[in-house]
């Protein structure tokens, strides 16, 4: 079992009002599994996704990452995993500025130990099809290519689970259809893909969709009606 | 470190402007320090050519007011006797050519020379000029390190006999002569026709009085032509060792006050400098400038770092965004806070560079400006002058962009994704 997650509780103090936002979820996820987390906002499946990615951690419960549990590991450590274990997917890109393609490629690797730089981002790149578009700025392609260009991005240190919370929300629909399909296939080749999403049509790129109500799961179901990857060209590659 | 260089380079080159106002208090501190640093040796160059000029091994006397006369004429009992009689309205007419000769006994002595001056009405064909006349004994020509460019210095025979023979300043040989050879021709000075055996190479100012325009005759000739005196302004020894010049100074003071026929050393009509006691003078002068310009130039450099923190303040708050995606992206605490602090420490040394050129730049300045009124000044950029400028950029850039660094890398990489 890849992520395996135990009565995990989430809780914040604001000035003595404490909030639950998750109240016990229990999850387990095995290795090279397409999964959705859906629900409607507030309902708790962003910070689930923060605690999963490593980007926060439960108030209580227990995290097994690799059957490694995760509570007796620092600041660094979480840092080393973020970088070299998994990839993140955002809806608004979050691209450096002023910076070319391949550099904000580079970026993750400048934390890393690994070498050849270049080659490795301009692999990544060439993986969503945008290997001609290198030397562009960030700012000078379309926000479809953007999200490709995170997706490479998240993929350049080969991670194991690639996280992406509403990759499609700021895109039209080809172009979100294009980022699904990377994703799919990303996922056919062994990748673990835990995709965050209120929109039940992105969802339904899934294998199995959990439904998260007021910090608890109140749905885990298998998805019966997937979508196929369909092979869309992009006129951009 | 080069992805870190690269993050810091991007967050420099984005608001240009910016970026140079906020090193602007410390390119004017910087500037300050290198032109502080700068100036000083120049000025160094300065007194040293000073200094060369009387030669290096030489101890000087002047004449003196004695102190309990002093303290007769203003009441007041005032530290010795520092001042040299050139600042009093009465003369002292105590140092004698004879002083000059009997210094020579002192086994330390290697030479000496007597000095005195005075005014008068120079022509040469139909053109005057009222003019500073220098009268020294021959052996000046063994001590001082003017060169004669054209013609023979005089000699001590002509010293003795009164000759009326003059060597020339640069300037005065021109003005009186232009283009012709002025030797062998006669000159009038006061009374008395000389004849010009020399010219003296351009020497340029020395603040105080000018070479160039004056001329030289032999002292006995001065004192008993010209001034009708038989006593000397001021006189300098030179030394064959320089290490025991204060011993020697003791001596020629010990020489003195017996031709005086002083027994209380208070009451010394004389004072001798030793060249290490003329130096301190100058360099305690230049000491306090400096310290008082480099408190300004730290002033300065302190404004500009806080800054400098300021500016670090906004542009962390300004990346929030970004801070929150690299530490997603697996960059730890100690990433961020190094591009941040490398950002702050290649701001601060940009305007230490700019400041370098800026501060060299109005040095030059001053130097040309001196040299344009006849100082003899050289230019100088000392090395330690720049490295201590940009270490102190540096320095500046850690301690002011630390703070801004650390809450940078502080933040929760969440709520820092939040914010964007």
């Amino acid at each position: 079992m890849l992520i395996q997650l135990k009565n995990i509780t989430k809780e914040y103090d604001n000035i003595g009002v404490i909030t639950k936002v998750l109240r016990g979820v229990s999850l387990d996820v095995k290795e090279g599994e397409f999964l959705a987390i859906m629900g409607p906002s507030g309902s708790g499946k962003s910070t689930l996704m923060h605690i999963i990615g490593f980007l926060d951690r439960s108030t209580d419960g227990t995290y097994l990452f690799d059957n490694e549990n995760i509570k007796g590991l620092n600041d660094d450590e979480l840092a080393y995993i973020r970088n070299e274990r998994i990839g993140f997917v955002f809806q608004s890109f979050n691209l450096l500025a002023r910076t070319t393609v391949l550099d904000n490629v580079i970026l993750p690797l400048t934390y890393s130990k690994k070498k050849n730089h270049k080659e490795l981002a301009t692999k990544a790149l060439e993986a969503v099809g945008l290997g001609n578009r290198l030397s562009f700025l960030s700012n000078q392609i379309s926000g479809g290519q953007k999200q490709r260009v995170a997706i490479a991005r998240a993929l350049v240190c080969d991670p194991k689970v690639i996280f992406a919370d509403e990759p499609t929300g700021n895109l039209d629909s080809k172009s979100g259809a294009t980022v699904m399909n990377i994703l799919g296939r990303l996922n056919s080749e062994g990748r673990t893909i835990i995709l965050v999403t209120h929109d039940r049509n992105v969802a339904e790129h899934a294998d199995r969709i959990i439904t998260i109500k007021d910090g608890s799961i109140i749905k885990d179901e298998k998805n019966l009606n997937k979508r196929k990857s369909e092979m869309i060209e992009d006129e951009d590659l | 470190m080069k992805s870190y260089l690269l993050q810091a380079k991007r967050g420099i080159t984005h608001n240009k402007s910016r970026t140079f106002l906020t090193a602007l208090g410390i390119i004017i501190g910087i500037g300050t320090v290198v032109l502080v640093f700068s100036v000083g040796e120049g000025f160094k160059s300065y007194i040293n050519a000073q200094v060369d000029a009387f030669g290096s091994n030489t101890i000087f006397i002047e004449t003196s007011v004695p102190a309990s006369t002093k303290d007769l004429a203003n009441g007041a009992s005032d530290s010795g006797n520092v001042n040299s009689s050139a600042m009093n309205a009465v003369p002292v007419t105590t140092l004698k050519n004879r002083d000059v000769k009997d210094v020579r006994s002192i086994p330390n002595v290697k030479n000496s020379y007597g000095a005195s001056m005075g005014q008068e009405v120079v022509s040469y064909k139909g053109i005057s000029k009222n003019i500073f006349i220098f009268g020294a004994d021959a052996s000046r020509f063994d001590v001082d390190k003017g060169i004669i460019a054209l013609g023979r210095p005089y000699s001590e025979e002509e010293d003795k006999s009164l000759a009326q023979v003059t060597i020339l300043g640069a300037d005065i040989a021109s003005d009186l002569f232009g283009d012709t050879d002025p030797l062998g021709k006669y000159i009038r000075v006061g009374n008395y026709n000389f004849e010009v055996i020399g010219v003296y190479e351009r020497k340029g100012s020395t603040g105080i009085s000018n070479d160039d325009k004056q001329i030289f005759i032999p002292v006995s000739t001065l004192q008993k032509k010209i001034l009708g005196i038989d006593y000397l302004f001021y006189a300098v020894v030179e030394l064959y060792d320089n290490s025991k010049a204060k011993i020697s100074a003791l001596d020629v003071s010990e020489v003195l006050r017996r031709n005086h026929n002083i027994t209380d050393p208070s009451r010394d009509d004389f004072k001798v400098n030793t060249q290490e006691e003329s130096l301190s003078v100058f360099n305690t002068i230049l000491q306090a400038i400096t310290f008082l310009l480099i408190a300004i130039a730290l002033i300065s450099l302190i404004v500009g770092g806080v800054g400098v923190m300021n500016i670090m303040y906004v542009v962390v708050t300004e990346r929030i965004g970004e801070i929150g995606l690299k530490k997603a992206l697996g960059a730890r605490n100690k990433d961020i806070l190094f591009e941040f602090l490398i950002e702050a420490v290649l701001l601060t040394l940009l305007g230490g560079i700019i400041g370098i050129l800026g501060g060299a730049l109005f040095a030059y300045i001053i130097s040309k400006v001196a040299e344009s009124f006849g100082f003899s000044w050289k230019f100088i950029v000392p090395i330690y002058g720049v490295v201590i400028s940009l270490s102190i950029s540096m320095i500046i850039g850690i301690i002011f962009g630390v703070f801004p660094a650390r809450n940078a890398s502080k933040l929760n990489p969440i709520e820092a994704l939040n914010k964007e």
